[in-house]
C-alpha cells in the first residue's frame, strides 16, 4: 500500500491493496482470535466472505485451531469452510503442482487423504447449513481434486446457485472444472462463462469469467496459428465485448469482489486485440492495481508487460 | 382384533377380514438357515410340498424367504382346509419321484428371477453364510438327496416350528394340520463380513443403495420413512437426478431390522446421485431430522396399520412375531408405540444407523471421500503351500496347501482357508470353486495348470464333505484350454455362458469398454458391472479386477485374476 502510494505509476500485485480485509483476517487468525474473524466475515458480502476464507486457507497451521473452534460449535460454517480450504491447501502442498506422472504414490495418498478430510468437514457443514456459499465453493474445489466427476460438480454448483445466485467465487471454481483438462470442454466453459456473466446484474465483475475462459484457452493453445484463429474468431470477440459491456465497460461497474481481476483481464484482452481506448479505460479503472495473470505467470515479467501496455494505452509507444 | 388359538398343537392367529378367507401356514426356516452347499433346499421343499396342487384352480402359493417359509391360500373354507391339510401331508411324505423335475423347474425359476437392486448388499454385509446366502444361486440343488430333504423337513417343518394365520371368521371345519413334532428353531446369528463400518463397495451402475441394521422398533420404521422423504426431496424434487427413490424397513426375527434405501441413477449422473445421497445421509447422521416429516410418516404408518388390521394383512407379521418368540402385538399397542415416536427418537436411530451403514456406490464410483471405508474385496494373506503357475500367464499363481488355497497375481491375492470355507463347487470336468465365509472365491480350472487334475483329490479332501456341492456338467466347449500368452482368446463372447467363459485362471473374464484410473493413485483398478457366471449367467461382479489387460479384438479385454465376492 505504501509502496503503491509513493509510486503511483507502479504495478501493485498485492491483493491486500485492493482488499484490505485480507490482512485484517490473517492477523486475527494469527492471534487465534476467532471472534474477530467471525466479526469480519459476518460483515462482508457472500463473495467477499468466500474469497477471504479461501485466501486465508493458505495460512500455516490452522487445522488444530479450527478443529477446536468446530468442537465448540460444529455449526460454524465459516470455520468449516476455512478448515476445508486449509486441508485442501495442505493436500496440494503434499501433491505439489507437478505433472500427475511425476507425483509419487505417497504424495497421491497424502493428497487424497487431506481432500477426504476436507470433504468430510464440508459435508457436515453443508448438512448444517445448505445455504453457505463458502462451504459449497470449497466443495467444488474438493470435488475437482477428488475427481468426483462433472455431474457431482454440477450438483454442487446447482445447490450453491439455489442458495446464493451469481456467487462469483463458486462460478470461478466450476469454470476451472469446465476446462478440458478436468471434466469439461472449451465450448462448455465458454457457454457457462458467457451465460453466467450476462445473467449477473449489470456492472458486476462477472465478465471476468469469460475473459479468463478466453485466456485459459489462449495461453494453452499449441501454436500461433491456433492463437491467431482464437483472436480473430468473430463469435468469441462478439461474446467478449457483449460481456464486457455488461460488466467492466458498464457505466455502473462496481468495485465488488473480483473487480481487479475483471478489469485486469479485460485490459489484457483489449491490449491483445489492439483496442486502445478500452485498454486505457481498464487501466484507468485499475490505477496501480494489477494481477499477474494473464500477462505472465511471473510477477516481474507481468509488471514489464503491464507497464508497456499501459504506456501504449495512454498514448505512448508500445 | 387378533385372537390367538391352537389347531393340532400349532398356534393360530386369527382376525376378521373384509374379503374371502385367507390363511397361511408359516415355518421358521429360510435361506438364512441353509448352508451354501445345500443352498436351495428350503425352496425345493416348498415346491415339492405344493406339487400335488399343480393343476388345482386355487389362489394359492408358497414363498421361501430369508427367515420364514409359508404356504397360503385365499378362497372358500373347504378349499383352504384341503390345501393346508394337503401341504402338511405332502411335507410328511415328499413326492421324491418329482425331485429331478422340480430341480429343473427351480433352475428355470432362478434364471428368470429378476434381481433386486440391493440383493448384493447382503453378501457384502454378511459374506457367504446365513443372512448373506440369499444373494447366492441355489448351488445345492444338484447334490440334494431325498435323505437331505427328509432331514431338513424333520428339523424345520414341524408343529413346534409353525404358526398358522387365518383372516376370516374362525378356524374352518376339518383343519387338521398333521405335522411331526420337533423343536422351535432359533434364527442364526448374522455373520459379518464388514470389519469396519460405515463401509462402501461398488455395485451396479444404475443404482445407489444403502442399508443398515437397527433395532426393531417403531422409531426405526419411522426413521426409514423419514429417510425416504428426505432422499426423495433431494434427489428427485430438488435435483431431478433420480426417478425412483425408496426405502424399506424389514424386521428380522432376532429383534433387529434392516433399513434399505435405493435411488436409481442415469449413467451420466452417477457421481451426482451418490453425492446427493451422501449429503442426505450426513444430515441424518448429524441428527438433523425434519419434524414435519416425522409427523407425516407417523400418520401414514398409522393409517396403513389400521387398514392392514381391517383386511387381515397384519396377520402374517404377527405369525412371524410368534415364531420369533415375540408376543402378538395388538393394533392399539402398535399405534401407541408409533405415535410416541419423537424427532429425538428418529435422530437417535439415525446415528446408530449411520454407524452400521453399508453404501453401494454406482459403477466405478467410490465413497472413501465421504468417510465410508472400503469393504474388503481381497484377502490379506496368502495360503502356505506349493505354487502352481498358470500355463497361460506364469505371473498368475495358484498356491495350494494344507490349510488353504490362494490365487495370486500382481500383488493381490484371493485366499480361501479350508476351515473358513462355505462351499466347494465341484464340476464333473474337474473345475473347482472355493467360496470362503467372507465371500471371497478361488476358482480353479485344472486344464490351465500342469498336472492340474492330479491336484484335485488333495484339494477335495481338505474341505469337509458336507461342504461339497456337485455342479451340473458343463458343455465341453466351455471347458478352458490353455493358450500361450499373447494368444488368449477369452472364450466365446457370444455364446451363452455355462461353465466359465474360458477364463484363463478364475473363469472371470471381463470385456469392458474402458479403464478407470482411480483418483490418480496410479493403481489400475477396474470394477465391472457385469460378469458371466460360471454356471448360471447372472452372477454379478462385485470383485476387484486387476492385473494385465490384453488387447482384445477391437475392445479392451481385461483378465480378472480374482473373483472376489462374486456370487
Amino acid at each position: 500500500m505504501l509502496r503503491a502510494m509513493s509510486h503511483p505509476s507502479d504495478v501493485v500485485f498485492d491483493p491486500a491493496a485492493a482488499y484490505p480485509d485480507i490482512p485484517v483476517l490473517t492477523a486475527a487468525l494469527a492471534r487465534r482470535d476467532w471472534s474477530a474473524c467471525r466479526a469480519l466475515l459476518d460483515s462482508v458480502s457472500p463473495a467477499d466472505r468466500t474469497s477471504l476464507i479461501r485466501t486465508a486457507g493458505d495460512e500455516k497451521d490452522l487445522e488444530g485451531f479450527l478443529r477446536e473452534v468446530l468442537r465448540k460449535d460444529p455449526r460454524d460454517g465459516a470455520a468449516s469452510a476455512l478448515l476445508g480450504f486449509h486441508l485442501i491447501y495442505l493436500g496440494w502442498e503434499i501433491r505439489t503442482a507437478a505433472w500427475a506422472k511425476d507425483v509419487t504414490p505417497e504424495q497421491w495418498a497424502g493428497f487424497r487423504d487431506h481432500l477426504c478430510q476436507a470433504e468430510q468437514a464440508l459435508i457436515d457443514a453443508s448438512a448444517y447449513d445448505r445455504s453457505d456459499a463458502a462451504v459449497w465453493t470449497a466443495r467444488l474445489l474438493a470435488a475437482r481434486g477428488l475427481s468426483l466427476g462433472s455431474a457431482e460438480s454440477r450438483r454442487r454448483y446447482d445447490r450453491l446457485s439455489a442458495a446464493v445466485p451469481h456467487h462469483l467465487p463458486g462460478q470461478m471454481e466450476l469454470a476451472w472444472g469446465l476446462e478440458p483438462k478436468w471434466f469439461g470442454s472449451w465450448e462448455e466453459l465458454h457457454e457457462f462463462a458467457r451465460d453466467s456473466a450476462l445473467a449477473a446484474p449489470p456492472g458486476s465483475p462477472h465478465g471476468l469469467l469469460l475473459a479468463e475462459a478466453f485466456f485459459a484457452r489462449y495461453t494453452t493453445a499449441d501454436n500461433d496459428a491456433e492463437r491467431g484463429s482464437l483472436l480473430h474468431d468473430q463469435r468469441m470477440r462478439n461474446d467478449l465485448y457483449r460481456v464486457a459491456e455488461h460488466s467492466v465497460l458498464h457505466p455502473e461497474f462496481r468495485r465488488d469482489y473480483g473487480w481487479v481481476r475483471a478489469a485486469n483481464t479485460f485490459a489484457a484482452y483489449f491490449a491483445l486485440v489492439q483496442d486502445q481506448p478500452n485498454t486505457a479505460r481498464m487501466f484507468g479503472v485499475l490505477g496501480n492495481l494489477a494481477v499477474a495473470d494473464p500477462w505472465s505467470h511471473q510477477e516481474a515479467d507481468a509488471a514489464v508487460r503491464i507497464r508497456q501496455a499501459r504506456t501504449w494505452a495512454f498514448g505512448g509507444a508500445r | 382384533m387378533i385372537t390367538e388359538l391352537e389347531v393340532g398343537g400349532i398356534p393360530v392367529v386369527l382376525a376378521p377380514t373384509t374379503g374371502p378367507m385367507h390363511a397361511g401356514l408359516v415355518f421358521r426356516v429360510g435361506f438364512a438357515d441353509e448352508t451354501l452347499a445345500r443352498r436351495g433346499i428350503t425352496h425345493l421343499v416348498e415346491h415339492l410340498a405344493l406339487h400335488s396342487f399343480g393343476v388345482a384352480d386355487y389362489h394359492y402359493n408358497g414363498a421361501t424367504g430369508v427367515e420364514f417359509t409359508f404356504f397360503h391360500m385365499q378362497g372358500a373354507e373347504a378349499d383352504i382346509v384341503a390345501f393346508l391339510n394337503g401341504v402338511c401331508a405332502a411335507l410328511s411324505d415328499l413326492p421324491m419321484q418329482r425331485l429331478v423335475t422340480e430341480k429343473e423347474i427351480l433352475r428355470t425359476e432362478e434364471n428368470g428371477r429378476g434381481e433386486g437392486p440391493t440383493e448384493a448388499m447382503a453378501l457384502w454385509r454378511h459374506g457367504a453364510r446365513d443372512y448373506g446366502l440369499a444373494t447366492y444361486p441355489e448351488w445345492g440343488l444338484t447334490g440334494i438327496t431325498p435323505d437331505d430333504l427328509r432331514a431338513w423337513v424333520a428339523q424345520y417343518f414341524t408343529k413346534e416350528n409353525a404358526v398358522l394365520w387365518i383372516a376370516g371368521p374362525g378356524v374352518p371345519e376339518g383343519l387338521e394340520l398333521n405335522l411331526p413334532s420337533g423343536r422351535r428353531q432359533p434364527v442364526p446369528a448374522p455373520s459379518s463380513a464388514l470389519p469396519v463400518r460405515p463401509a462402501h463397495f461398488s455395485g451396479p451402475s444404475n443404482v445407489v443403495g444403502w442399508d443398515t441394521v437397527v433395532r426393531r422398533e417403531a422409531r426405526s420404521a419411522v426413521f426409514s420413512g423419514v429417510l425416504e422423504r428426505a432422499l426423495f426431496r433431494s434427489l428427485r424434487q430438488e435435483s431431478g437426478l433420480s426417478y425412483t427413490v425408496q426405502t424399506n424397513y424389514e424386521p428380522r426375527a432376532d429383534g433387529s431390522a434392516v433399513v434399505t434405501a435405493v435411488a436409481d441413477v442415469l449413467p451420466e449422473k452417477q457421481s451426482a446421485v451418490l453425492g446427493g445421497f451422501v449429503d442426505v445421509l450426513a444430515g441424518f447422521r448429524l441428527g438433523l431430522i425434519d419434524e414435519a416429516d416425522v409427523k407425516t410418516v407417523i400418520t401414514q404408518r398409522a393409517e396403513e396399520a389400521t387398514r392392514a388390521e381391517e383386511s387381515g394383512a397384519r396377520l402374517p407379521g404377527q405369525a412371524f412375531n410368534l415364531l420369533s418368540g415375540r408376543p402378538v402385538q395388538t393394533l392399539e399397542d402398535s399405534l401407541a408405540e408409533l405415535r410416541a415416536v419423537t424427532v429425538a427418537d428418529v435422530a437417535a436411530v439415525a446415528v446408530t444407523a449411520h454407524a452400521d451403514g453399508l453404501l453401494m456406490t454406482p459403477g466405478r464410483t467410490r465413497a472413501d471421500w465421504a468417510g465410508y471405508a472400503e469393504a474388503p474385496r481381497e484377502s490379506e494373506s496368502v495360503a502356505q503351500g506349493t505354487a502352481y503357475p498358470s500355463l497361460e500367464d506364469p505371473s498368475v499363481v495358484v498356491v495350494a496347501g494344507e490349510r488353504g488355497i490362494s490365487l495370486v497375481g500382481d500383488g493381490s491375492a484371493a485366499t480361501v482357508h479350508f476351515d473358513e470355507c462355505s462351499v466347494l463347487l465341484i464340476w464333473p470336468d474337474g473345475a473347482r470353486r472355493f467360496v470362503g465365509h467372507d465371500g471371497i472365491q478361488v476358482h480353479f480350472e485344472p486344464t490351465l495348470f500342469t498336472n492340474g487334475h492330479a491336484l484335485l483329490p488333495a484339494l477335495d479332501s481338505r474341505v469337509r464333505p458336507e461342504l461339497h456341492a456337485a455342479m451340473p456338467a458343463r458343455d465341453p466347449s466351455r471347458i478352458p484350454a490353455p493358450q500361450p500368452p499373447g494368444q488368449r482368446g477369452y472364450g466365446h463372447p457370444q455364446a451363452p455362458s455355462q461353465g466359465g467363459k474360458a477364463g484363463p485362471i478364475v473363469g472371470l473374464v471381463f470385456a469392458v469398454p474402458g479403464l478407470l484410473l482411480f483418483g490418480g493413485l496410479g493403481l489400475l483398478m477396474l470394477l465391472a458391472s457385469t460378469l458371466d457366471d460360471v454356471d448360471r449367467g447372472f452372477e454379478v461382479v462385485l470383485g476387484l479386477i486387476f492385473l494385465a489387460f490384453a488387447a482384445g479384438a477391437g475392445y479392451g479385454v481385461f483378465k480378472a485374476v480374482r473373483s472376489l465376492r462374486g456370487r
